[in-house]
């Protein structure tokens, strides 16, 4: 029996599905037992048992003495919210000055800031907390948000950057014709055009700041602890405390899930937003 | 109301003249067309009046006042882009009341110019819409009524109907044309399309390679072209440039006698004629004869192009004109409008 090319799509569509479940199931496999092991006695852990009696006892555990995680969640937010706050506005007007404006030597300019992405952050680390230590900034938030909005910027810059490019001029000439000043053109023209595009990078800060661990490990010790420093709490002289770390890092990504659900939205219409013509 | 002034304004870039050293006076209440083919400066001129484009040298005058240094916004002009370069977060209305909104005009007052507005373009019924749900016609009348929603001083626009299919172009254009008749608003207008020029301008400039070819009424600019690049620019179709000299009384191409002159004998020449000066008559009875070419039925019009010598020419004839190709006819020129330009300078010599 000859094969007929619908026959022949539909066997290649199955081989797709086939597949994409496979990395599907090897993506959330991981996410999966720690979900199941934030719920788990101790004892339970290290059992593949799908069935047990859940309990929320973790998730009290880990705010209480010695782990505190509520100090340091408190912390993680402070940081990359206030990250986010500054690093978005000036990078919208960093990148509004990039896509509008002839300025000299924009392209190396440009250039030299996406190539900052490329150091590996372990070779500068020590510098920063040399310099951290003379300036008195080790173990403090602002010393962590400048780090965060140093990391974020290149980032932020290239992202709004895409998205202001994508505004026709025409519309920014008529606004100045029309009676506005080159400020009011950006409130009342870009910035909303432009919105999309901001939430998604607005969110993608939070998200790497949120994630940070690297300078958090070496540049804080007590006070200014952020959560993914914090996770390392649970290592105790028993053992990796599996239980009380998953219910850590529940913590960790519920707020990174939500911000993701949020963000595919954004990025639809920021991809599909397109200019009158 | 009133003119502009541009005074020895030169634009450059790098190397590169956008606009060549030139002067223009723009009366009040006049409709003027800049012309030209793409990239011969006739929007940088505009640009410049808008302040969107800073002159490289020269002055830019609205009314009396200089207004090099002055902001677009403290122009006093409205523009209409080629993009229409909508406000696409904004409904109709919104995009209307822009201007009048930016420029502190109060509140109570906004809705009913508004309105006014968008009934002088007939856009009454969107006002609610987004201009992503509108057509391209409808798009144009938008920008257009954010245009005259204030009464500027002047109003720029840049070739306002190259995007819209050719069909809505003819019916905006007579609207334009009654816009423009009613609001007696100083207008420049951008185009390379010659038909939108003649048809609205007061006065033309007709633009190359950055200078001002010549500026009069559309009627001098067709009928007294005073170079060979107005000449052949202006019309459709296009003037036929024969190459020849004048000898023994009369003007020859290719060794074909074409027409009878006064003119003392003269080589290096163009001639210019154009098609409808060119009456089709029976073989002997014209001019000179010559062999059919091609005939092309218009509906309107015949076009026959024929040879004399190597080179072609295209005569109109009336609808009803037959004839097959290689058939010999004859070819009656009106003397009262030919051309002749000189080969090398391009420019016309007066007769």
């Amino acid at each position: 029996m000859a094969i007929t090319g619908r026959q022949r799509k539909q066997f290649w569509n199955s081989i797709q599905i086939v597949l994409i479940l496979i990395f599907t199931l090897i993506m959330l496999v991981p996410i999966a037992w720690i979900a199941l092991a934030a719920f788990k006695q101790h004892v339970d852990v290290y059992q593949l048992k799908l069935f047990f009696t859940p309990t929320f006892e973790n998730f009290q555990t880990v705010f209480e003495k010695p782990y505190e995680l509520g100090e340091k969640l408190k912390n993680s937010t402070i940081v990359a919210t206030a990250t986010v706050m500054i690093a978005i506005p000036v990078a919208t007007c960093a990148a509004y000055s990039f896509s509008r404006f002839d300025l000299r030597g924009r392209t190396i300019l440009l250039v030299l800031i996406l190539a900052t992405q490329f150091v590996p952050a372990v070779v500068i680390v020590l510098p920063f907390f040399v310099m951290f230590r003379d300036l008195g900034l080790l173990d403090t938030l602002q010393g962590l948000v400048l780090v965060n909005t140093a990391i974020v910027m290149p980032f932020a810059i290239w992202m709004i950057k895409g998205f202001i490019d994508g505004i026709p001029i025409d519309t920014e000439e008529a606004a100045l014709v029309d009676g506005s000043t080159r400020l009011q053109v950006i409130r009342n023209i870009v910035l909303p055009m432009a919105a999309p595009g901001l939430v998604t990078a607005c969110i993608f800060c939070f998200i790497i700041a949120w994630n940070e661990f690297l300078f958090a490990l070496i540049l804080t010790n007590r006070e200014a602890v952020t959560l993914p420093v914090g996770l390392a709490l649970f290592k105790a002289e028993e053992g990796d405390l599996w239980n009380l770390l998953a219910a850590a890092g529940i913590i960790i990504m519920v707020p990174m899930f939500i911000l993701a659900l949020i963000i595919r939205k954004h990025f639809v219409q920021g991809m599909t937003m397109g200019a009158v013509r | 109301m009133a003119g502009i002034s541009l005074v020895n304004i030169t634009k450059r870039w790098g190397n590169f003249i956008g606009v060549d050293n030139q002067s223009l006076s723009i009366e009040d209440k006049e409709f003027l067309v800049l012309l030209g083919p793409s990239g011969c400066g006739k929007t940088t001129t505009m640009r410049m009046i808008a302040g969107l484009e800073e002159p490289t040298s020269g002055d830019v005058l609205i009314g009396d006042r200089r207004v090099n240094d002055d902001l677009p916004k403290d122009r006093d002009i409205a523009m209409v882009f080629q993009n229409y370069g909508l406000y696409p977060h904004m409904s109709v209305a919104d995009n209307i009341a822009y201007p009048l909104r930016v420029r502190g005009v109060a509140k109570s007052e906004i809705p009913e110019r508004v309105k006014i507005a968008a009934e002088q373009v007939e856009l009454l019924d969107f006002l609610d819409r987004k201009p992503k749900a509108l057509s391209g016609g409808q798009r144009q009348r938008v920008a257009l009524a954010r245009a005259i929603v204030r009464t500027p001083q002047v109003f720029l626009m840049d070739e306002p109907l190259s995007n819209l299919d050719a069909k809505l172009r003819v019916t905006m254009r007579a609207e334009l044309k009654n816009l423009s008749h009613r609001l007696q608003v100083t207008t420049v207008y951008v185009t390379h399309d010659q038909i939108e020029a003649m048809t609205l301008a007061d006065r033309v400039a007709v633009m190359h390679q950055g200078k001002i070819l010549q500026l009069g009424t559309p009627a001098q600019i067709y009928n007294d072209p005073r170079s060979l690049f107005v000449a052949g620019f202006i019309g459709s179709p296009a003037m036929n440039l024969i190459e020849g000299e004048i000898k023994d009384g009369a003007f020859f191409a290719d060794g074909v006698r074409v027409v009878e002159t006064t003119l003392q004998a003269r080589s290096n020449l163009i001639l210019g004629i154009r098609p409808e000066d060119i009456q089709v008559v029976p073989q002997g009875q014209g001019d000179f004869d010559a062999p059919v070419f091609a005939s092309e039925n218009t509906g309107e019009s015949v076009l026959m192009t024929i040879h004399a010598g190597k080179q072609r020419l295209t005569a109109k004839a009336d609808r009803y004109a037959t004839a097959a190709i290689d058939e010999v006819i004859g070819l009656k020129i009106d003397r009262s409008h030919i051309y002749l330009f000189d080969k090398t300078t391009e420019a016309r010599i007066d007769d």
